[in-house]
């Protein structure tokens, strides 16, 4: 883990809190994001994973509590929450690629139409971002005629493109067929070699274990426990932990001890 | 003002029911024919569907009209019924050879397997089926024959529009006369297809 | 069926004459429809609920009624509140107001045919909410409308066949007036319904290329008008 009192963070949690009407999904989570870190949030489905994510580029506004972009107080009333989503690239479960759009386009569209880039500009940022996650040969070709993983890949660039201080993935392979999710995750590991700044919701727990800096687990919509990956795979404090890790990595479910609360997303 | 209009709302009713029955009749012939029949009758009932539905309504109840009086003595009442009932058939022609492509074709396997020849299981297996698919379109069609009634207004049947007309010229107030058709038309379309919508809801199965 | 050629070449001159008008009013009425399609259904799908009642109110009156009523209403109905117009101007409104209506409801299915994900992808890259409807949603929506859209054409073409009955000189007009000087309805109503024929054939088929050519891998997705 790297040294948390040297740097200032990207982002900072306080104490968010998010509920769909009266249902909490989000309890009072606090966590802070340093430059270049991974951070992988685990935790059975339906613990508000996903909704956190989604709180942190405001896609879902939070019901109460802070999120800081480097200085900035996103969740002040007033800021404007467009100017925000631009600089946190997201990359969702489902792709969600712009089906009218050629590869090339599904990253140029965000540069020219959001940072007003000229096009040339944009489709040369927009080859190098391709060239990343080796999708530069398929630029031409529609989201309907690629595979789930080469969408998923376009989804990244799409994201890169943007020059996000921070990126976001919300489940990138749970969407895929299990001989796709490997290209995907290769990526992941190279951006996260590269110094990105990363969030990643996923089930993946090797790539957690392998890429992480720290990994959070949470449940009932709280953060239960945190911890480098060595630690909290080995070594878990909280019981929790420890049943969800076994019945993962076992594949053996035990009984749910009290309430998993309810999918939401 | 409704002195003059409510005659005219029961001949609007009666065309667009028999215009209905008959286009339902011609409709449900024609699909079957453009299905399964053999190439000259596909050929014939499917330029009887293009053909009438590339051509306004309007075109085919003068046709008709002028037609059916050359050799017979029919009131404009029936010629126009029939009429709207001949162009409707196209309309329904296509919405029935949907629903029966819809039905798959294990059904006509299945029903041929028990036993049953090709048009036993055609007109119990595949058309029951057919016409529960046809349904919500089958509902569409009667709001559109209701509209269209009004154009049997050029051979002169007294329906709504007729009398709204009378009812224009001899009150001097145009907007009143075809403003108060308006409304029974949007009464007419409103409750039908509500009406409607809610027996298919009753009859509904699942497939 | 010699004497029908006859007839034909007699007639042709004045009936193309009136299908010149035909097409007019079409596209008229095609392009004051989608004028008002267009952003009814944006404020059908995004609107504030405060307008909606207004729009159902709108769509209820012009899909609700036949479009003779609406025709007379407003050439012969809306003089007596000071609201004249010309034959033609009558025509273009009535059948514009109509095929407005029709288009909303092509346009509303076709957007709300996509995916709802696409505006959250779009949000998710800064995009505004305008933003999102204007790169992302309209121009995947406008795609899919195409086959609805075609359909509201071809059915335009036909539909402006009433407005000879307030004397404007379309293609029926001018039928009305050749079967009544030469006594020979049923030939004329025939060429007439062969002048349709042609024409719509042929516009299906041009539409059908345009299709082709505008068709997106995996954004074809059949939208069917009626």
């Amino acid at each position: 883990m790297k040294d948390e009192t040297m740097t200032r963070p990207v982002l900072r949690i306080e104490n968010l809190c998010k509920s769909f009407g009266t249902t909490p999904v989000v309890t009072d989570v606090s966590f802070d994001v340093h430059p270049s870190e991974v951070i992988v949030i685990i935790g059975s489905s339906g613990t508000g994973k996903s909704t956190l994510l989604q709180c942190l580029n405001l896609l879902h506004l939070p019901t109460s509590g802070k999120i800081f972009l480097e200085d900035q107080e996103i969740t002040a009333p007033g800021v404007n929450q467009d100017r925000v989503r631009r600089q946190m690239g997201m990359v969702f479960q489902e792709f969600n690629l712009f089906n009218h759009l050629t590869v090339l386009g599904n990253v140029t569209v965000g540069m020219t139409r959001v940072l007003g880039m000229p096009v040339k500009d944009a489709e040369k940022k927009a080859m190098n971002e391709l060239e990343r996650v080796g999708m530069a040969d398929h630029r031409h070709k529609y989201p309907a005629q690629l595979s789930g993983g080469q969408k998923q890949r376009v989804g990244i660039a799409r994201a890169l493109g943007m020059s996000p201080k921070v990126m976001l993935f919300d489940e990138p392979t749970s969407a895929l067929d299990p001989e796709l999710t490997g290209e995907v995750l290769a990526v992941m590991q190279k951006l996260a070699a590269e110094g990105m700044t990363m969030i990643i919701v996923s089930h993946e727990m090797g790539f957690a274990r392998e890429a992480a800096d720290r990994v959070i687990f949470m449940e009932n919509g709280r953060i239960e426990e945190q911890g480098p990956p060595d630690r909290m795979f080995t070594r878990p404090e909280s019981e929790r932990t420890r049943k969800f890790l076994s019945i993962i990595t076992t594949g053996k479910a035990e009984p749910p001890s009290g309430s998993l609360g309810q999918d939401t997303l | 003002m409704l002195q003059f209009l409510l005659p005219g709302l029961g001949v609007t009713v009666s065309v667009t029911l028999i215009a209905l029955c008959l286009g339902g009749c011609i409709g449900a012939l024609m699909a079957v024919f453009r299905v399964y029949g053999n190439p000259v009758i596909k050929g014939l009932a499917a330029s009887y569907s293009v053909v009438v539905r590339a051509v306004p309504v309007v075109v085919i109840i003068f046709i008709l009209f002028f037609v059916i009086s050359a050799f017979i003595d029919l009131s404009p009442f029936m010629s126009g019924a029939i009429a709207l009932g001949f162009a409707s058939g196209a309309y329904q022609t296509e919405i029935f050879r949907g629903a029966i492509l819809s039905i798959p074709r294990g059904q006509m396997t299945a029903a041929r397997g028990i036993g049953m020849s090709r048009a036993k299981a055609i007109r119990c297996i595949i058309l029951p089926q057919a016409f529960r698919v046809a349904i919500p379109s089958l509902i569409n069609e009667v709001t559109l024959v209701l509209k269209d009634s009004s154009l049997v207004f050029v051979i002169g049947v007294p329906e709504l529009m007729r009398r709204a007309q009378y009812a224009s010229a001899s009150t001097m107030e145009p907007l009143l006369a075809f403003g108060t058709a308006a409304c029974f038309y949007i009464v007419l379309t409103l409750t039908l297809s509500k009406a409607l919508e809610a027996v298919e809801k009753r009859f509904a199965i699942q497939f | 069926m010699k004497e029908f050629f006859a007839y034909a070449v007699m007639a042709l001159p004045d009936l193309l004459q009136g299908t010149v008008v035909t097409l007019q009013l079409t596209a008229g009425a095609l392009v004051i429809g989608l004028a008002i399609g267009l952003p009814l259904s944006l404020l059908r799908v995004y609107g504030p609920k405060l307008i909606q009642p207004f729009c159902t109110a709108y769509l209820t009156v012009f899909r609700g009624t036949p479009l003779l009523v609406q025709l007379f209403v407003v050439y012969y109905g809306l003089p007596e509140i000071g609201l004249s117009f010309s034959r033609m101007a009558a025509a273009f409104i009535t059948l514009g107001c109509n095929s407005g209506a029709y288009q909303c409801e092509y346009f509303r299915g076709a957007i709300q045919a996509v995916s709802r994900d696409q505006m959250k992808a779009a949000r998710a890259i800064g995009m505004s909410r305008f933003q999102g409807i204007r790169h992302i949603i309209l121009p995947q929506a406008l795609r899919l409308v195409i086959p609805a859209w075609s359909n509201e054409l071809i059915a335009m073409v036909k539909y402006t066949a009433i407005v000879f009955l307030i004397a404007v000189p379309d293609l029926m007009n001018k039928a009305k007036i050749l079967s009544s000087q030469n006594f020979a309805p049923i030939q004329t109503y025939v060429l007439v319904a062969l002048i349709y024929l042609v024409l719509v054939g042929f516009l299906s088929l041009v539409l059908h290329g345009i299709q082709r050519k505008l068709a997106v891998p995996g954004l074809d997705a059949g939208m069917d008008g009626r």
